[in-house]
């Protein structure tokens, strides 16, 4: 007899959903609530096994003149990244939602980017930057409009919206993607009607698309955010060590450092604490933001 | 006024066009590189079109002095790939199906947790992992290089959770009245209907897995499980960086790059339409 849909399917449920949630649980679970753990204690490499100290980890960091900075670094390399993603995207679906012989082409040339790996960007982008008088094709397309192009890697200033140039070029392809979802919903008739009322581009934007798209921007923009977040570690660690003068270590690289450099593996599972926090609050910011402006 | 707006499309069409090819660039860059001589690259200003092409990078990104690109390391990356994708795959369909379709008590909070895991960052979990890893004695083998990354189901459980909600109700319960098993259900219903899903799926996660840079760091100190992303990042900086020429070096990233364009021309089609829930184009 086929069992009514009323009735619990537990047992049926726990087999099916065994082997993921075994898995998951070990590897994302435990480390998640290991971690937790592990950041009210001390683990050096050195002494063994961890020892409990309360809160010391957490005191620690309010003392580590490091840590300001990384989390300084981390805000800005994920405003001046995440913001500029997703306002450039939004335009560059509107440019792509129009169709023509060769569109699938054209679209192509805006997703492609997805397919490289962080590690593989930083590769070519190293050249793209290259610095110095005759290197970097970069700097020539600059100083062909007659400005002067600043050290990338190298400079203190520009390091970091280096990095966050090859993050938002690799973080465009999924956005322009998600926002050309959004526009391919809106009613082709509904743009025209508009159109033929008189309606010019600003009030079109204003009034249909804005509208029509606004409940992608926020997956949009955490998407780049995790992007951002991820990212940041492999592009700094084969690019920039953090340097120079720590101006691109974000605080997942300072993680990174503390645990796998440092051996400290107490106060960087406290750091991690701090980053996940840091994201519950720019998650927490964005949910604000989207409210007021609604 | 009609002429006027056939002239905005025009212009329209060309900005797409103009724009799509400066996005591009890096990558056109990249494989127009790889093709030159060693005196072409680097002569100013940067030429755009090889004067002759050089395939010879490409084979020495294989012998080289440097040998950018080592054999071992692309089995390496298509073992992980393979593995990570086939296996969380699985774990992701089966566990989106008892998600979207079974009533059990624990239900929300199964939903919940995979929906919050997505907000935790591996990198913030990194040092647990790893410590859970060496204690099952995984360091430094296929399974510890593998399972960690396979078992981030959050994205997948969620993703196939969704889909499968979609499934009319009704084509359950025809298939309950039929006799059919869960089993049955999920292999003769779930699956198959969940196809559009699959391709997004797989789109997504192929290229996170060929593409992941920082479990494999950590996972596989010793040069025998290293994957092709840490290859690579090796001549990002280092001496190795120094002496391998340019355009031999951009060879070695199209090689790594290509397999993920062809994976993306595939996929593409089915994925915008997954996307934008009707054939548009």
């Amino acid at each position: 007899m086929p069992a009514p849909a009323s009735r619990r399917n537990g047992l049926a449920a726990a087999t099916f959903l065994a082997p993921n949630l075994i898995l998951f649980g070990i590897f994302v679970v435990v480390p998640i609530i290991g971690g937790l753990g592990l950041s009210f204690t001390t683990w050096d490499i050195t002494n063994g096994l961890p020892k409990w100290v309360g809160l010391a980890n957490y005191r620690r960091m309010f003392n580590d003149p490091l840590v300001g900075q990384a989390v300084l670094t981390t805000l800005k390399f994920i405003v001046f990244g995440v913001v500029p993603t997703v306002v450039i995207a939004l335009g560059l679906a509107m440019l792509i939602n129009v169709r023509f012989r060769l569109v699938g082409v054209v679209r192509s040339l805006y997703l492609i980017p997805a397919a490289m790996s962080f590690a593989a960007s930083a590769v070519v982008w190293r050249y793209i930057f290259l610095d110095g008088p005759g290197y970097g094709v970069l700097d020539y397309v600059i100083s062909r409009f007659g400005i002067t192009p600043p050290n990338w890697l190298a400079s203190e200033t520009w390091a970091l919206p280096a990095l966050d140039i090859i993050t938002v070029w690799l973080s465009l392809p999924a956005a322009t993607i998600l926002f050309l979802a959004a526009l391919q919903r809106i009613p082709d008739a509904l743009i025209e009607a508009a159109t033929l009322d008189g309606a010019g581009p600003v009030r079109r934007v204003r009034y249909i698309i804005w509208p029509g798209v606004r409940y992608m921007t926020a997956l949009v923009a955490i998407v780049a955010l995790l992007s951002f977040t991820n990212g940041s570690f492999d592009l700094v660690n084969i690019l920039t060590k953090g340097d120079p003068l720590y101006a691109t270590q974000t605080l997942v690289y300072y993680i990174f450092v503390t645990s796998f450099s440092y051996g400290f593996f107490g106060y960087a599972a406290a750091l991690s604490v701090l980053q996940v926090a840091l994201i519950g609050a720019i998650l927490v910011t964005l949910r604000i933001l989207s409210r007021l402006a609604r | 006024m009609i002429r006027s707006r056939r002239w905005a499309r025009r212009i329209r069409i060309l900005a797409a066009v103009v724009i799509g090819i400066v996005l591009a660039s890096p990558m056109l860059y990249m494989v127009a590189g790889s093709l030159m001589s060693g005196s072409q690259l680097s002569v100013q200003p940067p030429q755009v079109v090889p004067d002759s092409l050089h395939f010879a990078n490409y084979s020495e990104a294989f012998s080289g002095l440097t040998r950018v690109i080592q054999v071992r390391s692309f089995v390496n990356s298509v073992i992980f790939t393979v593995g990570v994708v086939g296996l969380q795959w699985l774990l992701c369909v089966s566990g989106g199906f008892v998600v979207a379709k079974m009533r059990f008590r624990a239900r929300n909070l199964v939903t919940a947790v995979f929906a919050i895991s997505l907000f935790i960052p591996i990198v913030t979990t990194l040092i647990p992992t790893f410590i859970v890893t060496f204690e099952l004695k995984m360091i430094n083998t296929y399974p510890g290089l593998i399972l960690p990354v396979a078992a981030q189901t959050g994205f997948g459980s969620l993703l196939f959770r969704q889909y499968v909600s979609q499934i009319p109700e009704e084509l359950f319960d025809a298939a309950r009245i039929d006799g059919a098993s869960w089993w049955a259900i999920f292999r003769r219903l779930v699956v198959p209907l969940a196809k559009p899903a699959t391709a997004a799926y797989l789109a997504i996660s192929v290229l996170t897995a060929w593409n992941m840079y920082l479990w494999p760091l950590v996972a596989a100190e010793g040069g025998s499980l290293q994957v092709l992303t840490q290859t690579l990042s090796v001549v990002g900086t280092t001496f190795q960086g120094e002496v391998t020429p340019q355009n031999v070096i951009f060879a070695s990233v199209v090689i790594v790059t290509l397999p993920m364009i062809a994976v993306f021309v595939a996929v593409q089609r089915s994925f915008m339409r997954g996307l934008a829930g009707s054939g548009v184009e």
